[in-house]
């Protein structure tokens, strides 16, 4: 018996395919995957229109008991200079601004989305673009975040003219919220470019998998 | 590179060589999930890989390359993780399913080139693919004489356990 014929035997394969795809495997694989990946979304969702409605609701309370003059009541507050409250004012737009770009977002990626079907290429097609969705929206996030920071800084420089704070706490306060600004856009940013196209490449090579299965 | 463009060769170099890929699984793991895991791991360091390529060795060569050397790290990664773990259960269904098709002699030659240690494997698999001597040194980075010494043996080995299980069949 010559080598040749373990040749034959080894070439005998290209004939046929070594492997098919469990589909109903990687549909479950899939399906597994975004529960995860959606749990995630929901929390980072949870922080921003929490922390969007503690911002309003505080900046509310205040506009309204200075409506209703609550300051000439209690001897340690005063009342609103106009500036103050322009300055609430635009706090509060620069929180809904953030909070309705992230709700619009969402909003149009889902209708994006949008599909009566739920194969296992549909869904891993669907996966596919809402990762790309959420890598692109935090690629530059720091334009982003600016608003919300600027909202919180007027606040807080709001709060502490009313309570009488020295103005060198705010001082060294906007330094701390710049710090914090460039800490979150790196954080973002790195969840973009790790854990999120992690994602995306196992995504793709799972479609690929699906493509001619034949070897 | 720009990742559409290194999405677009790694599709192309996928659809175009999995079976490649297929052969290098079988000879490296033995269970489904293993082929999965491993699949999965080789595509990985495939993708990886489109950026360095420079285009100065063949396509196969590089994938062949790039798929031996992740499943060699992949089975020493494996032997620690088992020698670590008394148990392995998983409720993970792999994704990988054998065909349907039988081919007991193909079983038989897989089996025979499992039980080499890990570069012979890699050498069988490239000899078999039809990779000369100078092919496979420059893949596996050893020298061409020390591949044909390690080849000649394989083959007389491989040669002899044919001649067995044909004599067994008698």
């Amino acid at each position: 018996m010559q080598f040749e014929d373990l040749q034959v035997i080894w070439n005998s394969q290209h004939d046929r395919p070594l492997y098919g795809v469990d589909e109903a495997g990687l549909h479950q694989i899939l399906r597994t995957n975004r529960v995860r990946f959606q749990r995630f979304l929901f929390w980072q969702h949870v922080q921003t229109y929490g922390s969007t409605l503690f911002v309003l609701t505080a900046i509310g309370a205040i506009l309204i008991a200075n409506s209703f003059g609550v300051a000439d009541k209690i001897d340690s507050l005063r009342a609103l200079a106009g500036w103050e409250v322009v300055a609430l004012w635009v706090a509060m737009i620069c929180w809904l601004q953030f909070a309705f770009a992230v709700y619009l977002g969402e909003k149009m990626r889902k209708r994006r989305e949008q599909s009566n079907t739920h194969s296992l290429r549909e869904d891993l097609e669907k996966e596919i673009r809402h990762t790309m969705y959420e890598i692109k929206a935090r690629r530059n996030p720091l334009l982003g975040f600016i608003p919300p920071y600027l909202g919180a800084a007027l606040f807080v420089l709001v709060v502490f003219g009313l309570t009488g704070i020295s103005t060198w706490f705010f001082v060294v306060f906007v330094v701390g919220m710049v710090i914090a600004l460039l800490m979150e856009s790196r954080s973002q940013r790195q969840l973009a470019e790790q854990k999120m196209t992690h994602r995306l490449r196992d995504l793709e090579i799972l479609q690929e998998k699906l493509v001619d299965p034949k070897s | 590179m720009k990742p559409d463009e290194q999405k677009r060769i790694f599709e192309e170099w996928l659809a175009e060589y999995r079976g490649l890929l297929f052969k290098v699984v079988r000879a490296y793991a033995f269970t489904l999930h293993d082929q999965d895991d491993l699949f999965q791991e080789i595509a990985t360091q495939v993708w990886n890989s489109v950026p360095n390529y420079r285009g100065d060795c063949a396509v196969t060569t590089w994938i062949y390359r790039v798929a031996l050397y992740a499943a060699m790290a992949w089975t020493k990664k494996e032997q620690r993780h088992r020698d670590n773990q008394q148990s392995m259960g998983s409720d993970d269904r792999p994704i990988l399913q054998p065909s349907s098709h039988e081919n007991p002699q193909l079983d038989w030659l897989y089996e025979q080139i499992a039980q080499l240690d890990g570069i012979d494997r890699s050498l069988t698999l490239l000899m078999l693919d039809g990779f000369s001597y100078r092919e496979i040194a420059a893949t596996m980075g050893i020298s061409p004489n020390h591949v044909g010494v390690k080849l000649n043996r394989i083959k007389q080995r491989l040669a002899e356990q044919l001649k067995k299980v044909q004599e067994n069949a008698i």
